[in-house]
């Protein structure tokens, strides 16, 4: 896990890759308890004016919380999260999660990394999440 | 959306943060240890059912986006504590057709103290 001893400012952490699946969005629905059909029944997207069933932003994000957690050591060590949804996510999409150190506060002991995830769409990087910020806890 | 409703609270609703379904909740990010950061999203939606059909506030959840999202923490939560759901409109406004709404849940100990604070815009679009 990063220390405040070795931690460098611009610094990328190991981006997170995940394809998308609607058995893996139904089981996020049941967790998370939004059962939003914009989620799950692909008529509905369709109408709403998807091509196809979207993921929830709160999947991405929860992806995003994954790969900086990794990183961080546990989830026990994020303190601050944030996320602004740019793109919708659809199903057989591979999203990824990236972020870098962007400032470390020794006093408080903290690394505050930028994040976002991509996904790359009929040539075009897309953003799903972009201008994310985390506030993680570092080792002494 | 009726503007006049920014700044209205909820009553306080109890929320257990419990093992089974956080257990549920790592096993779809493929996390190991601890309580997901985003796990507070399902005490939002604990509550978000009686925001959205709030007759006061009318809003249209069809047309509804998720814009954007915070979760910011006092202390980690804990397998199995009881804590208290209190949540709030801080904010509606428009901008262009667009209303947007920012929902503010706070997750507290029995004592009162807040070890979470979720923040979350929705974006009502305009009706076609």
């Amino acid at each position: 896990m990063p220390s405040l001893r070795d931690i460098e400012v611009g610094s990328e952490i190991p981006a997170l890759t995940r394809l998308v699946t609607a058995e893996d969005v139904k089981a996020y629905a049941d967790a998370g308890g939004d059962q939003n059909p914009l989620h799950q029944d692909e008529a509905v997207a369709r109408a709403a004016g998807f091509p196809g069933i979207v993921a929830h932003g709160m999947f991405t994000m929860g992806h995003l919380a994954a790969c900086i957690s990794r990183w961080a050591g546990g989830a026990d060590r994020v303190r601050r999260l944030t996320a602004q949804f740019r793109a919708p996510v659809f199903m057989g999409d591979e999203i990824v999660a990236r972020a870098r150190v962007k400032a470390v506060d020794a006093d408080r002991g903290v690394a505050v990394v930028e994040c976002w995830v991509t996904v790359e769409r009929d040539g075009q990087t897309e953003w799903p999440i972009k201008r994310g910020e985390a506030e993680v806890l570092l080792e002494p | 959306m009726h503007e006049a409703v920014a700044g209205k609270a909820y009553p306080a609703v109890p929320f257990r943060i419990d093992p089974g379904r956080v257990a549920a909740f790592r096993e779809v990010f493929h996390q190991v240890v601890g309580v997901p950061t985003t796990f507070v999203t399902a005490a939002e939606f604990t509550v978000i059912p009686d925001i959205v059909t709030d007759p006061e506030l009318g809003i249209d959840f069809s047309r509804v986006l998720h814009g954007s999202q915070e979760y910011e923490y006092r202390r980690p939560l804990r397998e199995g504590e009881d804590l208290t759901i209190m949540s709030r409109i801080e904010s509606i406004r428009s901008m262009g057709s667009n209303a947007f709404l920012v929902l503010v849940t706070e997750l507290a100990e029995p004592g009162g103290d807040v070890v979470c604070t979720a923040r979350s815009t929705l974006i009502e679009r305009a009706a076609e």
